[in-house]
């Protein structure tokens, strides 16, 4: 390449915009041109900086390291979403932010070493932000960085710090890895440190991203007022993880109501009702997302129309007990619902709102009413967790339940026969299902979809017709119309 | 004949290590190494497609709208769907987003710290440097003095933070070249960058709910429907955006040229590329795509993408098994992770190594728009040609083939992008004037196979699944990353960076900031690169959808 050549078509291009070749040489210094920096006169302050100690301990900003062990880099980007304070605010005006692998300006062993002169000289004076996972696969070789394991540098980190945050779900207690799929071997911190005896102060900020405003939060805390933030039984702040997403929600008024959205797509999503009946993890899952929004208070995950997938479940001292494994499937109704220690089956909830308050349990104002729609439901015969824990199951399956139909009239249904409805229910929507399969091998999939549309349609209609008192009288009214449905199509 | 290594390499995303052999001060070797591994794919087996995309996103977080929308792509692909023209363009839109978000993040605040000193601009004279900005014809948003005194109060306190470490004085203190007042209006510009990815971001999050990880694309569409007043935030946001990107990224590129000019001669690396395509048009293929899809092989010679042709070797990683197959990912994957340890000589990464019709390839922004030079998409060709005409070297599409290069093409990308989402919002409001309002579609039905072919903003995506009674099977993933960071292939060719690598000048083994520069200029996501591709229980497709034939 002829660099004379890119030199001067770049000055042409100054001159265009009315600048000289000179004007230019002189705006510049003619610095880069002549002479390199180390010639140039440099002002104290400029030199007073360059001359810092790593890791300085004196100053009016907080010394912080920020790791990233197995990690998407997801809670990082949620940082650098910040604004009051932006992130520029919080690394310049706030934390010495000394080790951060996506926003230092070192790399390599100079990083290492900012990292390792701030252990020292900041020793119980910094605080460790967390990011990721930590991996205990192939003796931790599942994660390496500069030549060392990922576990032993977290360790060490971990080990001389005034706090450690575990920022995000990962960190609290393995995440998406803690999957007994993998066999990364993931575990959070906290877990980590016991094992190893370590015993300086964790605070858990779960979610997926975990949100900045939480991070920042406890920054708060320790920064300005040099306390750590006032934790629950899982060492998560309290005033964030103390509330269910389903108690601030503002789709709540339509859950009280009995709307629900049944299908994407549909008229009932268009009128932003409640995504419950969707799988919305809202009632079960703790975090204070509705208040707190995300993106610069711009909208949530609930406000843009996706059910809650609870990102904020995390067992600290269980990696097994992670939000991918107890919320999947995500999108159908999980067969018994959890609010607090309270579970419920969604066909009986409308009742048991009624029932609790009659003798005198008020949970956060809980109510709704009675729907019959609400049968419509998709849901798991068994929970996917139940099936793989049967020694923590979360769903009930010994209680009788109480039905109470739309007409207000209520039935006692024992145990075992209500099980029986839930397997006969389960087969309905397998059902259906199936046989939009086939209708759509016969007719392609727009007329399939009509034709089940339909049949589920016709079905209910009849039953709300039939004005049907039982359970029995709702199964077997949906069970004839499916089949007719069927016998049409052959 | 020395050993010079960057373990960690920042301002990436994950975990890379890069240990090169240089001689007579040039790279004459170079391993690349991922050093994590997680095991997505096998986390995503028994689950349903709609779950795949929510969980898939969490390999990265900074581009997981695009797993998202590849996972879901395939998921549509295997349950029979076509999604609906209104989902189409929120889903164009979303991506848009999450491009700009990582485009503009990536260029000032990972990859400019290599070439951008803000110590030195206390020096500058604030004065001169917005004459300079003006000269520059880039924007001047920022108060520079008002910036200077707060980098001044900063450095007065003697603590480094983020510049803890940093390389400024690397090459005897002439690895940073520019003069003080382009450094400070580059540091505004860092700044302000901070500010507008943040913006970007807020677009995702208004479609998506939040972001990263966004919630509401799914096989069959999306779950945001629009209101009116989502509607004018998404038009105000959108043209607030544009305005930064235009009047601002594509000059800051030119200015940094002259000083660093000899970062065009070198990292070109194999100059082989790879190109999905990405941002669907109404018509579903993928060659017409607003970046169309296409391979480009020696010389430049274009393809069309052959599903068939991608395989992947794992001789050189941490997998079983140790033979030198070349295997399809989709057909016949049977690797299982095994770490035994870091030996350049045998193995030493957890990425493995993906080959096009055997050979290895490039992936990136780089690969888009050389696809889409060639391919004559107009805003493009027009862009490169009038920014070689810039640089003096009218024609010669080889001098983006280099570190510097490929540094600076992705700022037209970035232009092309943020003028497309304007296009967008127009498009989306017509439809919506229309009467369109369908968001979502149900699947046909509940058992099959797809490929979703996508581009993250580091390049060509590739989500693979086998779908039965609603249950995945088997998912595969190809990313962009792997491609890059590939180590040595079968026949022993190193892999794409590290070809880069070799010829690059060292002039200081403890900081070799070119090699570094030479690293950003891919933007590598190495968390994203390094996963599994198949269970231990040795399960394996059968068939997969032909993507671009399924009507």
């Amino acid at each position: 390449m002829d660099e004379k050549v890119l030199t001067s078509q770049f000055e042409d291009l100054l001159a265009s915009r009315g600048v000289t070749r000179r004007g230019f040489l002189q705006l510049c210094g003619t610095i880069a041109a002549a002479t390199g920096l180390a010639h140039v006169t440099v002002p104290d302050v400029a030199h007073a900086l360059e001359e810092s100690v790593i890791g300085a301990a004196e100053g009016n900003l907080f010394p912080v390291i920020w790791i990233e062990g197995a990690s998407c880099t997801g809670c990082t980007e949620a940082f650098a979403q910040i604004d009051q304070p932006d992130p520029a605010t919080v690394v310049l005006e706030m934390i010495s932010c000394n080790y951060n692998e996506t926003l230092s300006f070192a790399a390599g062993h100079s990083m290492e070493e900012a990292k390792a002169q701030t252990i020292k000289q900041c020793a119980g004076k910094y605080v460790l932000v967390y990011e990721g996972a930590l991996l205990e696969g192939w003796d931790g070789w599942a994660l390496r960085v500069a030549e060392e394991t990922g576990v032993n540098a977290f360790l060490e980190a971990a080990e001389s710090a005034f706090g450690v945050v575990a920022l995000g779900s990962c960190a609290v207690n393995g995440g998406w890895m803690g999957s007994k799929k993998t066999p990364a071997g993931a575990i959070g911190c906290q877990a980590l440190m016991a094992k190893h005896g370590i015993e300086t102060p964790v605070t858990n900020i779960p979610g997926c991203p975990a949100n900045p405003e939480w991070l920042v939060a406890v920054l708060v805390d320790v920064v300005m007022m040099g306390i750590l933030p006032e934790l629950n039984i899982d060492n998560k702040p309290s005033l964030i993880f103390e509330q269910a997403v389903h108690e601030n929600c503002q789709r709540r008024g339509h859950f009280e109501n009995g709307e629900f959205v049944y299908k994407f797509g549909s008229e009932e999503e268009k009128k932003g009702f409640c995504l419950y009946a969707m799988g919305c993890r809202g009632p079960q899952t703790k975090a204070n997302c509705g208040i707190v929004r995300y993106n610069h208070r711009r909208s949530w995950c609930i406000e843009a129309g996706s059910p809650c997938i609870g990102c904020c479940e995390a067992n600290p001292l269980d990696a097994s007990h992670n939000w991918v494994d107890v919320n999947a499937p995500f999108h159908e109704r999980h067969r018994d619902l959890r609010i607090g220690n309270w579970v419920v089956q969604p066909r009986t909830i409308g009742l048991a709102a009624v029932a609790l308050t009659a003798i005198g349990v008020i949970i956060h104002g809980f109510g709704m009413k009675a729907s019959g729609r609400l049968e419509d439901i998709r849901f798991e015969k068994q929970r996917e967790w139940d099936a793989k824990h049967p020694d923590s199951a979360i769903g009930d399956y010994t209680a009788d339940r109480i039905i109470i139909h739309a007409d207000g009239t209520e039935e006692v249904v024992p145990a075992d026969v209500f099980e029986k409805m839930q397997d006969a229910e389960y087969e309905q929507s397998m059902k259906k299902i199936g046989a939009a399969a086939a209708s759509a091998v016969a007719t392609g999939s727009a007329t399939a979809q009509d034709a089940v549309e339909t049949a589920e349609e016709t079905a209910r209609t009849s039953i709300d017709d039939a004005e049907a008192k039982t359970a029995e009288d709702v199964e077997n009214a949906i069970e004839e119309e499916i089949d007719e449905t069927k016998g049409g199509q052959e | 004949m020395t050993r010079s290594t960057i373990d960690p390499v920042t301002r990436i995303e994950g975990h890379l290590r890069i240990e090169m052999e240089v001689e007579n001060g040039v790279v004459a070797d170079a391993w690349v190494s991922g050093g994590c591994f997680r095991g997505m794919e096998l986390v995503l087996e028994d689950r349903t497609p709609e779950d795949a995309a929510m969980i898939a996103q969490r390999i990265c977080g900074v581009c997981p709208v695009s797993h998202a929308q590849s996972s879901s792509i395939a998921g549509e692909k295997a349950l029979g769907i076509t999604i609906s023209n209104n989902a189409r363009i929120i889903r164009n839109l979303l991506e848009g987003a999450q491009f700009l978000h990582s485009h503009i993040l990536w260029f000032y605040n990972l990859a400019a710290p290599d070439y951008v000193n803000p110590i030195n601009a206390l020096k500058a004279s604030a004065a001169d440097a917005h004459d300079l900005a003006v000269a520059a014809g880039t924007s001047t948003n920022t108060d520079l003095k008002a910036l200077q005194e707060r980098l001044t109060k900063f450095a007065n306190n003697g603590q480094l933070s983020i510049f803890s470490g940093n390389w400024f004085d690397s090459e005897g203190g002439e690895g940073y070249q520019l003069p003080p007042e382009l450094d400070l209006v580059c540091t505004a510009h860092y700044l302000e960058a901070l500010t507008m990815q943040a913006k970007a971001s807020e677009i995702a999050g208004l479609l998506g709910g939040k972001m990263p990880h966004i919630m509401t694309v799914v096989p069959g569409g999306t779950m945001f429907v629009p209101t009116e007043e989502k509607l004018d935030d998404l038009w105000a946001l959108v043209n607030e955006l544009y305005d930064w990107v235009a009047s601002t990224m594509v000059q800051d590129t030119v200015a940094l040229v002259p000083f660093y000019k000899d970062a065009l001669e070198w990292g070109g690396g194999c100059k082989r590329y790879v190109a999905w395509g990405v941002f669907e048009d109404a018509s579903f293929e993928m060659n017409n795509r607003y970046l169309p899809a296409g391979v480009l092989k020696d010389g430049l010679v274009l393809e069309d993408v052959n599903e068939d042709l991608i395989k992947e070797y794992t001789g050189h990683s941490w997998y079983e098994p140790d033979d030198m197959e070349l295997r399809n990912p989709r057909d016949e994957g049977i690797t299982k992770p095994l770490y035994t340890e870091y030996d350049v000589n045998d193995r030493y990464s957890w990425c493995k190594s993906p080959s096009y019709d055997g050979q290895c390839m490039e992936a990136g922004g780089l690969s888009r728009l050389l696809v889409a030079y060639k391919r004559g998409v107009p805003f493009v060709v027009e862009q490169i040609d009038g920014l070689l005409d810039t640089l003096g070297v009218p024609g010669r599409i080889d001098v983006l083939q280099s570190t510097l290069g490929r540094t600076g093409a992705r700022q037209i990308e970035t232009l092309y992008v943020a003028s497309l989402m304007k296009e967008w919002v127009a498009e989306l409001i017509e439809a919506l004037k229309g009467g369109d309002t369908e968001y979502f579609r149900e699947p046909a039905r509940d058992s099959g196979d797809g490929t979703g072919f996508w581009e993250a903003p580091r390049g060509a995506l590739y989500h693979t699944e086998h779908v039965s009674g609603g249950r995945i099977t088997g998912y595969q993933i190809i990313i962009p990353t792997t491609w890059n960071i590939a180590p040595r292939g079968h026949n022993g060719e190193p892999g794409p960076m590290e070809q880069s690598l070799i010829g690059v000048p060292v002039g200081d083994v403890e900081k070799p900031i070119n090699a570094l520069r030479t690293v950003h200029s891919f933007d590598p996501c190495t968390a994203c690169a390094v996963h599994i591709s198949e269970p231990s229980t040795g399960k394996h497709f059968e068939t997969v959808t032909n993507p671009w034939g399924v009507k």
